[in-house]
This record gives C-alpha cells, sequence and structure tokens, in this order.
C-alpha cells in the first residue's frame, strides 16, 4: 500500500507537490516551513517539522497530542491541518497546516509601533469573537488549549479567508473529560502573563476556565496594545511561585478574597501563604483605568467577566459569545481586517519574515539570499522583515518518507462535517460553525459582500445575527 | 472532535466484520489462516496487558494500544509488522496518546524480564521506528473511544451496581475480539451488560427495551462475546504456538 520512494529520487513524492518558499519560524519542538502547493500557487502552507526528541523517547508527546486533537476537529476558527508526512530515516514528522499571514502578536506590534494607533473597534471585536467562537468549539468538545497568547492566535491574510482568526499551536491542549493523571503533571502550562490566578497559586485541577483568562488578556492587549499583567518570570524548575505576575494582576484587579473566591483557601500556594502573598495589600481596583473603559462599557464588562477570580464564576466561552458586547454596533465580521464600513481606513498588516535562506532539506546556504527572490515569492514582503541567518539548521535527509493515501485524504477532508452531533456537547447551544464549504464565492465577492455584510446580518452561517439570538 | 463519539474518527473508521476479517497476502503465504491471524492478535492482546501491568498503565491504556495493534492488522500484514515488536510499540504511543507515557527503556526491560523467549526480545530503536509506522498505518487517528467511561452510571441505571466488577472484566474480554474496529463502544458495554444478566441470572429485558438502541445488534454482539468464551476453552497453547511459529524468527 505504501508507495515509499526508491533509494534513488532523494525528493519524496509528497515533498514534490510544494515549493518552499523558506523557513518562517523555530521553536523547541523544530523548524516551521512556508511553501505554496505547487497544484494551486495561491494556497500556501506552513509546515511544522517536529525533531526527533533528544531523550530518545520516540515522537514528542507534544506532536502526539497535536496531531491527535487536529485529526478529530474541524472548525473555522481553528487551524487546518491538512495533512502529515513522516520521514522514516531522520524520524522527523510534519505538519501541514493552512498559511495565516497575520498573529495578533505581530498585529498588536504594528499598531503599537509602526501605526501608534488603536485597532478599530470593528476589528478587535471581530478577533475576539472569532476567538471565542473557536474557543468554544473547542471546550464544547472538552478540549482545553492551556497556551493562548497573541501568538497562538493566527488572522488569515489576502485570499478567500481573509480576516479569519485561527487558533494555532495545540502542543500544550488536551481532552480533559476523563485524564488519567491530574491535568498538573504535565508542568505549568500557559505563558506567564495570561496565565490564570489559580494556576500562578499551584491549583491543580483545572479547567477551561484558565482559557478565558487568557481570553481576557488577550482582548484587553487588543484594546490597549500592550499585556495587561507583565509580569518577570521566575525561571527555575520545577514550577517556580510567581509572584511577581500576582503582584501584577492583584495591583490591578484587587485583592482575592476567599469571600468572592471560596476555592482560594484551598489552592497551595495561598493556603502555605507563598511569599507572604495573603498579606499583602492592594489599593481599590482600577482595571477600568488601565483599559481605558468607562464602568458601564459593555466591552468593559465582557471583559472583567473574563477576569473574573472565581474560575467558577468566570464567564465561558459560550456565555462571551451571548454578551451584549457582540449585539453593538459595530457587530462583528467574519472578516476582521477589513471593517464593512466603506471609507473606514484599512491598515495594511506586513508580512510574516521569511527567511528563504534555508531550502526544504533544511540545509541552509551561507550566503544570504537576495532580498528580491523573498519579495518575489512572499508577495511584496518588506525587505526589512527578512530574517539574518541566525541559525543553520542541521540537515535532514527526506528520501524515504511515505506519502498520504489518497482515499484516507479524502476521508480526512471530510472530517466532521457530518457536524455536531449531541447537542449536548453545545451547552450554550451557539451556533456553530458546521465546515467551511459554505462560502464558495468569497473571493470573488469579496468586496460586495464586504458591502453588505451589515445589511444582511453578514450572511455567514455561525456569525451573531441580531434576529436570531435569544435574549 | 476529541471526546465527541457522534463527530469522531472512531465512528467514521468503524469496519464491516468481513473487512477486519482479512488474512493479508504475504500472511496467506505463510500458512496463516484466519483462526491464526484471530489466534495471534489474541495472543498479542495478553501480551500487551501483561507488560502493561508491569510498566503499570492502567486499563484504557491497554484498551487503546489493542485498538491501535487491531486496527494496524486491518491495513497491513504481519509479515510486514511483527507482531512481537508492533505489540509493544502499541502500548508505547497508546501511553503517549493517553497521557501515560512510558519510557521506550523501560518496555525493553520489561520485555526481557517477562518473555525469556528470544524472540520477543527488542531494541529502544525499532520500538521508535515502529511508532513511526504505527502513526502512518492509523492514518494518525489516535483518539480512541471505550465502554469503560459510562459504564458505572449504566449499571447503576440497570440496578446492577453490584455486577461492576464482573461486567469491567467482561468489558475488558471484549478486547480479545475485534470488536472494537466493528462496533460503537456504547453497544459493547451494553452487551457486556446483557452478558452480564444472563450470568447473574438478572432478568433485565425492561430496563434494556427502555434504551433506545438496537437490541439486534446488543444481542448479536452479547452472542459473539458468549461464543469467545466457549472457543476460549479450546485454545492450546499449542495451537498458540503453531500460529505463531508459521510467522518465524524475526529478522
Amino acid at each position: 500500500m505504501s508507495n515509499r520512494s526508491s533509494g534513488g529520487n532523494n525528493r519524496p513524492e509528497w515533498l514534490q507537490q510544494y515549493d518552499l518558499i523558506g523557513k518562517i519560524g523555530e521553536g523547541t519542538y523544530g523548524l516551521v516551513f512556508l511553501a505554496k502547493i505547487k497544484s494551486n500557487r495561491t494556497k500556501s502552507i506552513a509546515i511544522k517539522k517536529f525533531k526527533q526528541s533528544k531523550d530518545g523517547d520516540g515522537v514528542s508527546p507534544t506532536a502526539i497530542r497535536e496531531i491527535m486533537l487536529l485529526r478529530e476537529i474541524n472548525h473555522e476558527n481553528v487551524v487546518k491541518l491538512v495533512n502529515v508526512h513522516i520521514n522514516h530515516i531522520d524520524m522527523s514528522l510534519y505538519l501541514a497546516f493552512d498559511y495565516a499571514e497575520h498573529d495578533l502578536y505581530e498585529i498588536i506590534r504594528h499598531h503599537r509601533d509602526k501605526v501608534n494607533q488603536a485597532i478599530n473597534q470593528y476589528t478587535v471585536k471581530s478577533i475576539l469573537w472569532q476567538l471565542l467562537n473557536g474557543l468554544n468549539y473547542l471546550h464544547s468538545n472538552w478540549i482545553m488549549h492551556r497556551d493562548l497568547k497573541p501568538s497562538n492566535i493566527l488572522v488569515m491574510g489576502d485570499g478567500e479567508e481573509q480576516g479569519v482568526v485561527k487558533i494555532a499551536d495545540f502542543g500544550l491542549a488536551r481532552i480533559y473529560q476523563a485524564p488519567l493523571k491530574p491535568l498538573s503533571d504535565n508542568g505549568v502550562v500557559v505563558t506567564i502573563w495570561y496565565r490564570a490566578p489559580e494556576l500562578l497559586l499551584g491549583g491543580k485541577h483545572y479547567t477551561s476556565a484558565v482559557d478565558m483568562w487568557a481570553v481576557g488578556c488577550i482582548f484587553a492587549e487588543l484594546l490597549t496594545l500592550k499585556p495587561l499583567f507583565q509580569g518577570q518570570e521566575v525561571k527555575a524548575t520545577p514550577n517556580p511561585f510567581q509572584l511577581d505576575q500576582l503582584d501584577k494582576i492583584f495591583k490591578v484587579l484587587g485583592h482575592p478574597t476567599v469571600d468572592k473566591w471560596p476555592t482560594l483557601a484551598n489552592l497551595p500556594h495561598w493556603q502555605s501563604d507563598q511569599q507572604h502573598i495573603q498579606g499583602h495589600k492592594y489599593d481599590s481596583p482600577g482595571l477600568y483605568s488601565v483599559v481605558h473603559l468607562s464602568p458601564k462599557n459593555p466591552a468593559y464588562d465582557l471583559l472583567s467577566k473574563m477576569l473574573e477570580y472565581d474560575p467558577r464564576k468566570r464567564i465561558t466561552a459560550a456565555q462571551a459569545l451571548d454578551h451584549e458586547y457582540f449585539r453593538m454596533e459595530p457587530l462583528p465580521g467574519r472578516n476582521a481586517l477589513v471593517p464593512p464600513q466603506p471609507g473606514e481606513k484599512i491598515v495594511n498588516y506586513p508580512t510574516r519574515p521569511v527567511d528563504t535562506n534555508t531550502d526544504f532539506e533544511g540545509t541552509a546556504s551561507l550566503q544570504p539570499a537576495p532580498q528580491a527572490s523573498g519579495n518575489q515569492v512572499a508577495g511584496g514582503m518588506g525587505g526589512p522583515h527578512v530574517m539574518g541567518n541566525r541559525n543553520i539548521p542541521r540537515p535532514m535527509h527526506m528520501a524515504g518518507v511515505q506519502r498520504m493515501q489518497q482515499q484516507n485524504m479524502a476521508a480526512y477532508n471530510l472530517a466532521s462535517q457530518a457536524g455536531m452531533g449531541g447537542t449536548m456537547n453545545n451547552p450554550g447551544n451557539i451556533p456553530m460553525q458546521r465546515g467551511v464549504a459554505a462560502q464558495p464565492h468569497q473571493q470573488q465577492q469579496q468586496q460586495q459582500q464586504n458591502q453588505l455584510r451589515r445589511k444582511d446580518g453578514m450572511g455567514m452561517p455561525g456569525y451573531p445575527q441580531q434576529k436570531s439570538r435569544r435574549f | 472532535m476529541a471526546t465527541n463519539f457522534w463527530t469522531s474518527t472512531h465512528l467514521k473508521e468503524l469496519l464491516e466484520q468481513e473487512e477486519v476479517d482479512v488474512v493479508h497476502n504475504l500472511d496467506k503465504q505463510r500458512g496463516i489462516t484466519l483462526d491464526d491471524f484471530k489466534l495471534i492478535k489474541l495472543q498479542m492482546t495478553n501480551y500487551i496487558a501483561r507488560l502493561a501491568q508491569n510498566v503499570k498503565v492502567r486499563q484504557r491504556v491497554v484498551a487503546t494500544a489493542v485498538t491501535y495493534m487491531r486496527r494496524v492488522y486491518t491495513k497491513r500484514s504481519m509479515t510486514e509488522y511483527d507482531p512481537r515488536l508492533l505489540a509493544p510499540s502499541c502500548l508505547y504511543l497508546a501511553a503517549k496518546s493517553e497521557e501515560s507515557t512510558v519510557q521506550a527503556r523501560l518496555l525493553v526491560f520489561y520485555i526481557k524480564k517477562i518473555y525469556p523467549d528470544e524472540r520477543y526480545r527488542c531494541e529502544i530503536k525499532e520500538i521508535l521506528e515502529m511508532e513511526m509506522k504505527i502513526l502512518e498505518a492509523l492514518n494518525y487517528y489516535l483518539v480512541v473511544f471505550h465502554p469503560y467511561r459510562s459504564l458505572p452510571q449504566l449499571l447503576q441505571d440497570a440496578g446492577m451496581s453490584d455486577a461492576i466488577q464482573l461486567t469491567w472484566g467482561i468489558v475488558n474480554d471484549t478486547y480479545r475480539m475485534d470488536l472494537i474496529l466493528i462496533h460503537p463502544p456504547y453497544l459493547i458495554g451494553l452487551a457486556c451488560i446483557y452478558v452480564a444478566s444472563v450470568l447473574n441470572e438478572k432478568d433485565n429485558t425492561a430496563w434494556f427495551e427502555d434504551l433506545r438502541v438496537d437490541m439486534n445488534v446488543v444481542k448479536n454482539i452479547a452472542m459473539e462475546i458468549l461464543d469467545f468464551y466457549d472457543k476460549q476453552r479450546t485454545i492450546s497453547d499449542e495451537r498458540v504456538n503453531a500460529a505463531m511459529h508459521k510467522l518465524g524468527l524475526r529478522k
């Protein structure tokens, strides 16, 4: 069944369907490449290469988690895994995703450092709504993301899905219905600025509410362009107590009390009164002044409900989608980057930096690539964004990699077309996106749709329509 | 969906009995019959369970590992994927996907300890290579559902809470067959409750009728389980050894 390429051919078949553009990222897990599909030059793919873990323990659990979850899920606001490839020679694993040009980290930075202007309300609201929509889908399927932060929230660039938000990076995500081990066994998760107070205080059996806290932090950051709680991380193992992060939170939200948060008393670091955390006194809270919102503003109301100390009282993704904020003008839309009001200023976000020095085999030429080639392939990418040749990845050999079988890929693409099934898994009964097949004419009609969107309730399945909302 | 069975790859990938009972040509050439094929899978199920006891992982990990092993053999031959290497490798992968990671060297250590037979020996590197081959053969579908989770609730509802251990044991035994590849886990669970009712001589007809499930399917699964128990008495070590012998030596 497997059509393993013969030894003489050092470009395996699966690789031949792509044209490499360059390297776009690097993490502890491995490298990320940008490539185009030869048969469809308009389609870009991000290929994430997982290195074999150093301790000789096979495919990294991170990769297993990511594959396992992404293979089961299918939602417009979750990044789409289009293919998995294995190279048996160097035992590396490749995940191919639909490529998203932007992420919130870059968008926020662009506004802060380049445009010097707040992100417009329509964009903030649309991003937040889509983020919550994706998260609601994950949570109603018992998946916690656990590592939400601006750089993991992608936004699609030009094309039929322009301005659509995609939740990415499921390396820490997991199913939380029936864990065999306490959730804290995986080590502390969530980048500390976005980490929920129950985690900072040593909570072990945390819930999907940790993702909502992170969304609250991201919402505030979209509004102010600054991370809301920018604590200094204590780097030590294992799981050090992050006093500074808690201090930053308490300064803005006030001192937590057992009165308002009954289970606080059971949290290990609070109970043991680490570094006299209980005794710190903080002035009256001032979240509204930090985010420059009136306490009466629905945006402020929603934000404060996301930043509720007690995880059991914290607003859920389903409840948040139903919040008044999303029923007010401007209404959220599918293309978060292009406001529906004609004449409104459209911000052109820079495209992602691509290191064109790296070739698909992972070998890098030592000479800097001419910038022109970067511009050509990445579509008008600015010269200064081209990454330096900082790191030369070790060579990898791609011969002998098997290709995904055609029939299996077809089956995979049908994933979840059957719909959501048991409605009991959709607690808020929020209308949900059922696959992306509903937008075939997107590209051609982009402009009309932009103009029509406000009149016809955006015409997008799953988007809040004022008429059909239940109050 | 990770834990929504109704939209899962598990449901979509369920097979018909006839699709599962196919001996691959390469294996046929070695004289392996359908009975041998089933016996070897049964033997490997026991192997996985025994190894799991030693490395101390829970029943759900065993169940997932056995499911992986049985799924792989619907796609690949035993000649190419030696069961004595595939079985521990499936346990290795299942431990990861069930968030109970076990080190490969620990598996290698226990394999040596519990199986003096040289043919079971394997190296860490072989397990790691096989892990990737399994991923591929499974088409990267790793989420597996099992009947265990709903069992206590169902039994309580049926007024059979005292039969939890018996029923649990029957569910464990279903992994010695290919039921998990063919039927949705909740139906397998109900069939096990049905078998437990029969064994306990408890009349649960009314309770079963109240469930909106196809009782014919449940009864058919129950019959298969009872058949299996009957046949199992006749399985001798000689027959298992003869079947394993046809596979020949590794490498």
